[in-house]
């Protein structure tokens, strides 16, 4: 999932300005679940936002909603008609949704509560680390399950490199190094001889080196008129 | 001369502990503070960090969660 963090309150009151009243569009998918932009810490900001506003001496009006997914015009369409009440609108949502909000309300500005840290999962409770980097040519199958285009520091793809001590990277103390445990899964199942053959450079073009990219399904868009 | 500051404390007390107790200080008649509210919870573990922040917002000066 995307995995966000929210903004210092600091930053956000500097995004927000002279607005007095404000909306806080929380998103129910991806950062509820890793409690950086859902209902409750719709709540708990806009709370937030009502409090500092006021011992500032320039009290705001701060309401909140929560939309299911704000990335997906079906969820976001129905705050049409609430928009219009507000002087600003911030969105806990990761970009794309910050990005579905002003694409689709291009009349307001959307502004970002969050900063969007990466695609990854609760390795446990409160840690959340980097699994993906959408690269758009997945290698998981060449290197047994492990990323090392997310996680080696040098996404190399041929590994370890020197920097690797006894399983950690020297990127930090705390950073296991992505090619000792591909290395160590390739003992387990006895199949280190596919480690040994060279890997060639990456194709970087379906990555982001070929600028934004897009996908287009013929057989499920929806028949268009002429 | 000013009054003496009395603050105003929102407690959230759960059920089965620690609202039993404050429901034990009634009956053995011991006294308490006006300026402390008591709010019945099933479970501490209920209460939110909004509903808490609620509390401070319309004008308390302390909450205290209890269980």
């Amino acid at each position: 999932m995307i995995i966000g963090e929210q903004k210092p309150l600091e930053e956000i009151m500097n995004l927000l300005g002279d607005a007095r009243r404000v909306l806080v569009v929380g998103c129910g998918t991806c950062v509820t679940v890793c409690f950086a932009g859902g209902e409750k810490e719709a709540a708990i900001l806009a709370s937030a936002l009502r409090m500092k506003s006021k011992l500032e001496g320039h009290p705001m009006e701060v309401d909140e909603v929560t939309v299911q997914r704000q990335c997906e015009w079906e969820y976001i369409d129905p705050l049409a008609d609430r928009l219009k009440d507000y002087d600003a609108i911030l969105s806990l949502a990761c970009g794309i949704g910050v990005q579905a909000m002003n694409e689709r309300f291009p009349e307001y500005v959307t502004l970002p509560g969050l900063n969007t840290t990466f695609l990854g999962l609760p390795e446990e409770h409160g840690v959340w680390v980097e699994r993906c980097q959408a690269c758009g040519d997945c290698i998981l199958g060449l290197t047994f399950g492990i990323c090392p285009i997310a996680r080696c520091s040098k996404q190399l793809l041929n590994g370890p490199c020197g920097g690797s001590q006894n399983g950690v990277c020297e990127v930090s103390s705390d950073l296991p190094c992505a090619w000792h445990l591909i290395w160590e899964r390739a003992i387990k199942f006895g199949q280190v001889e596919r480690l040994l053959e060279v890997q060639p450079p990456k194709n970087w073009s379906r990555s982001r080196d070929g600028g934004p990219r897009k996908i287009v399904r013929e057989d499920l868009r929806l028949p268009r008129e002429e | 001369m000013t009054e003496a500051f009395e603050p105003r404390i929102l407690a959230f007390c759960c059920h089965y502990c620690a609202y039993a107790a404050a429901d034990l200080a009634g009956v053995m008649r011991l006294n308490y503070p006006t300026g402390i509210r008591i709010v019945e919870v099933p479970c501490s573990g209920r209460v939110e960090v909004s509903e808490i922040l609620h509390a401070f917002e319309h004008g308390a000066d302390g909450v205290m969660v209890a269980g």
